[in-house]
């Protein structure tokens, strides 16, 4: 590591990050932070009461069902996105797979909201194409195993968009999996299972976890295709907030505040997690 | 409503400090006649009101349509927010003003909600981009006075809205109002609902729909008022009709997907229960779904939407000749063939110009006879209790 | 093509198709009997004036917004992976913070604060709007190309090139990039997407861009929406196809790591 004497001169290259963070990210944020300890009463003033609301029904199952599904998606989108970043950078595939695959979930990433929910409800809604293709051959009743409208639906959903996200973040990683280690592997006499368990996946395990993180976030502050599907019955703390900020109905914005301050507080604990983690993975990986 | 108006002076004795800067105040001039000009304290803010500056005017009267449409004329444009072009007929109302006046409207965000309206006035305040008025719920209209947000205006009709439908200062009027209803596609379902207990019959198993949630959706709440009057509650106690929802989401028959016309048309929610004036467009805008729409006599609820004008309008003039126009025999027409019921009803149909066509286009009167309306104080009681019961009860 | 790549794939395929398909088979539907088949709803969209407007704002706006990411970006977290490791974290959590901050909060926030900022900056989406799309599209452009980075060796290649004499900009421009080519494709890639489909920002900061199209169409016009979701899906993927042959173009000889 270069000497220590340059680290001051060195941090003077990130200042237009920093300034531009700062500048269009904190301080518009800010006013999350400290409207969450406002006060909705007439005379203004702190309190710590939107805070400890927090912890009563029904926001409390909103976090738990936020969280629930944000990280049920993040894991089977790590997983299934991996499986297929890894069977089209692969030796054996055709390289045509890959610019294909690559721009399509460059598309599907950000495909979600409304024309994602009615693309589903369309084929496996209650009138969906497969739906009756299979009531029609077989009496097979799909929405008994699969129903949409529900938290197991909606999760099925978001791996429209989480499955793509993962594989674009994934596949840089994968071609960091030198063709020599794993010839190298073979020659030793090793298995594909054993490559894989002591130089594939540690090798990529910093950037599965980064991956799970950026997952698990993307899931976990999305709410427009949650809520075409079930308009709140699976409850999401997105969709809460925006009842309380922008609806017709309902005016908190204090307590909106204090949401997106507990969203904040959630994924800052998974990021305390995530740095020990990801140390020691860097050093299977160095 | 006398409830909301002793509020509304408490609050508006408090005015919020908008942050605008002094000069940009006194660059808009016409904004600043109109009084919202939070120079300081609330005390000079009040007296800069009363005081009468030059500027556009506060109450309108035949003789003084002249001038108004000639200032308005020479703004030449006007802003608008949240107007969808099929949601009472808007798109009419707004290429007939455009046609007859020469001023060109830009429609912001057509389907947004209340709130965003509100947050617009406030967030591009002295913007050329700014709405110039606003077509909010009441609880927004009534929030929207209390901050400030709105001018003060007295329409050449003003003394034929019903008192119940206005802010007696002038500070917003209510345009239209409706009814919830139920809504059918024909072809799906076999057997009509006429009322809202016939909705849980198991006919209707996976077809019942809502226009959203009705913690966001002010269709999903009146949902919910209509269910509680059926079910043995009243305006103010929703309880029942909350009750009533998660009996109906037990037994199958309630799926939670918002209806849109995208649903509607696709026949993915063969019942909807949303507003009238929206399910009864719906019957000619998609002929392929065979809607139809019944009033269930059980519990017939209404509500109004308000018209307000922007107290910093960049376009001060046009917008209260938008107002004016609306407010017209001609522009109340213009609602009524949007299937909603305008707020001069009452008084078109005793002067007789309602022509008989559209008046056979609506459901019949004698269920409207029935209709009840919440007071603010009604409104923010159910939300409360939908807020912390709906999630529970009827969600997963 | 081994046998578990192409089971994969063809699951892959059916999960990502079907949908689009059923789309598709809706928007042939004719409005007047709920059945097949009319062409109505894409001559719908395409003799639509404001597809056309919007989409052309979107565009410009995205490619300004991928612009300023990587040159904002790219250096940054190469700089940190060279000498600076110890403020990796520190990044990847102020990473994380975009997705916290709701859209309207920010969006509210951002007005507020910039509400005495020039004309050309405020009024415009290639202003303001662009400013914020770039702090949006940071969580997608970091774990792409921290990902990217990590997949090389910084420091061989930056003294490689160093002891040759190339200056730090010739370094990063004509030896680092193309290494991270993949990744700063999938970032560029997410911001595009961000771009065209980010609806609130836009709507409450009253800027006409391609998604408030695409949501008003989605909410008023059923056979329209179908219609209209399978051409912007369309119009995108070729953009990110076009955005890849650039990629290939520029950089296909230095690949010193993963050669695909």
């Amino acid at each position: 590591m270069s000497g220590r004497r340059r680290l001051p001169l060195a941090w003077i290259a990130t200042v237009p990050f920093f300034a531009y963070t700062v500048a269009f990210l904190f301080l518009p944020a800010g006013s999350v932070i400290t409207g969450a300890f406002k006060s909705n009463s007439r005379g203004g003033g702190w309190t710590f009461s939107n805070v400890t609301t927090l912890f009563h029904e029904p926001y409390r199952h909103a976090y738990i069902v936020s969280i629930e599904v944000s990280a049920i998606t993040a894991a089977l989108g790590a997983v299934l996105g991996f499986a297929v970043a890894y069977a089209m950078i692969r030796d054996n595939t055709p390289r045509i797979f890959r610019g294909v695959i690559t721009t399509f979930s460059g598309v599907a990433a950000n495909f979600g909201g409304i024309p994602l929910a009615f693309a589903f409800i369309a084929t496996i809604g209650p009138l969906g194409i497969v739906t009756v293709f299979l009531r029609n051959h077989g009496g097979y009743e799909l929405n008994q195993h699969l129903p949409l409208f529900t938290q197991n639906g909606v999760e099925f959903v978001y791996l429209y968009f989480q499955i793509p996200l993962a594989i674009l973040v994934i596949a840089p990683a994968i071609d960091g999996l030198k063709r020599e280690w794993r010839e190298a592997a073979s020659n030793l006499g090793a298995s594909s299972w054993q490559y894989w368990r002591h130089v594939g996946i540690p090798v990529l395990l910093p950037s599965m976890l980064g991956m799970f993180i950026l997952l698990f976030g993307n899931a976990f502050a999305a709410y427009a295709t949650a809520y075409a599907l079930t308009t709140g019955v699976v409850p999401l703390i997105p969709i809460l907030i925006g009842a309380y900020y922008q609806g017709n109905v309902l005016d908190n914005p204090h307590l909106a505040q204090a949401m997106a301050f507990g969203m904040f507080v959630v994924l800052a604990a998974m990021m305390v997690a995530y740095i020990p983690l990801q140390r020691r993975a860097q050093r299977w990986a160095k | 409503m006398e409830d909301y108006e002793a509020q509304e002076i408490e609050f508006w004795a408090k005015l919020e400090e908008e942050g605008m800067s002094r000069s940009s105040m006194l660059r808009r001039s016409a904004a600043a006649a109109f009084g919202l000009t939070v120079m300081g304290s609330s005390a000079t803010a009040l007296a800069a009101t009363r005081a009468n500056l030059a500027g556009p005017p506060a109450t309108m009267t035949k003789a003084g349509l002249a001038d108004l449409v000639k200032a308005a004329k020479k703004e030449g444009h006007l802003n608008t927010i949240a107007l969808p072009p099929d949601w009472a007929n808007y798109g009419e109302m707004m290429s007939t003003f455009q046609k007859k006046y020469g001023i060109k409207i830009s429609n912001a965000n057509p389907n947004g909600s209340s709130a965003e309206e509100n947050q617009a006035v406030q967030s591009l305040k002295g913007d050329s981009r700014a709405p110039d008025a606003v077509d909010d719920g009441p609880a927004f209209a009534i929030s929207g006075t209390a901050q400030g947000l709105f001018a003060k205006y007295k329409n050449e009709y003003f003394n034929t809205i019903p008192r119940a439908m206005k802010d007696t200062r002038g500070y917003w009027v209510g345009d239209y109002w409706g009814a919830i209803s139920i809504g059918y596609n024909a072809n799906l379902v076999k057997t009509p609902p006429k009322t809202w207990k016939d909705l849980l019959k198991s006919d209707y198993h996976g077809q019942v729909a809502l226009n959203g949630s009705p913690l966001t959706s002010g269709s999903a709440v009146a949902g919910v008022f209509g269910a509680a009057i059926a079910n043995g509650g009243s305006l103010n106690d929703v309880g029942p009709g909350i009750d009533f929802f998660a009996k109906l989401k037990s037994s199958g028959n309630f799926i939670p997907v918002q209806s849109t016309p995208q649903t509607v048309a696709s026949g993915q929610t063969p019942i909807s229960i949303d507003w009238d004036y929206l399910n009864l467009g719906y019957t000619k805008q998609y002929p392929g779904a065979n809607w139809k729409t019944t009033i269930p006599a059980d519990g017939v609820y209404g509500s109004y939407y308000c018209q307000a004008i922007n107290a910093s309008a960049p376009h001060p003039y046009a917008a209260r000749l938008w107002q004016e126009f609306m407010y017209s025999d001609q522009g109340q027409i213009i609602w009524l063939k949007g299937f909603t019921h305008p707020a001069r009803f009452q008084d078109l149909s005793k002067r007789k110009v309602i022509p008989k066509a559209l008046l056979a286009a609506l459901p019949s009167a004698a269920i409207y006879a029935k209709i009840a309306f919440a007071n603010s104080g009604q409104q923010t009681k159910a939300k409360t209790l939908i807020a912390s019961q709906w999630p529970s009860k009827v969600g997963s | 093509m081994s046998l578990s790549a192409t089971v994969w794939l063809l699951l892959a395929a059916l999960y990502f198709l079907l949908p689009l398909v059923a789309t598709f088979l809706f928007s042939l539907r004719r409005v007047q009997t709920n059945a097949c088949c009319s062409l109505a709803a894409y001559g719908f969209v395409v003799h639509n004036g404001d597809f056309w407007h919007t989409l052309r704002v979107s565009g410009v706006l995205a490619l300004e917004v991928i612009a300023i990411s990587l040159v904002l970006f790219v250096p940054t977290i190469y700089w940190v992976h060279l000498k600076l490791p110890r403020l990796r974290p520190v990044i990847a959590f102020l990473a994380l913070v975009p997705f916290v901050v709701p859209p309207i909060v920010l969006v509210v926030g951002i007005l507020k604060v910039y509400k005495g900022s020039p004309v050309w900056f405020y009024d415009r989406p290639n202003g303001i709007l662009a400013a914020t799309y770039v702090i949006l599209a940071f969580p997608y452009m970091f774990f792409s190309l921290d990902a990217g980075f990590r997949a090389i060796d910084v420091h061989t290649l930056t003294e490689a090139s160093q002891s040759l004499g190339a200056s730090w900009p010739v370094t990063l421009v004509r030896v680092i990039l193309p290494n991270i080519r993949a990744a700063a494709l999938a970032g560029s890639f997410l911001a595009l997407a961000i771009v065209m489909g980010e609806f609130t920002i836009a709507n409450l900061a009253q800027f006409h861009t391609f998604p408030i199209f695409l949501q008003y169409v989605n909410e008023t016009q059923p056979y329209g929406a179908a219609a209209l979701t399978l051409i912007s899906f369309g119009i995108t993927w070729a953009a990110m196809l076009s955005l890849l042959f650039i990629g290939r173009k520029r950089g296909g000889n230095l690949q010193l790591a993963g050669a695909r």
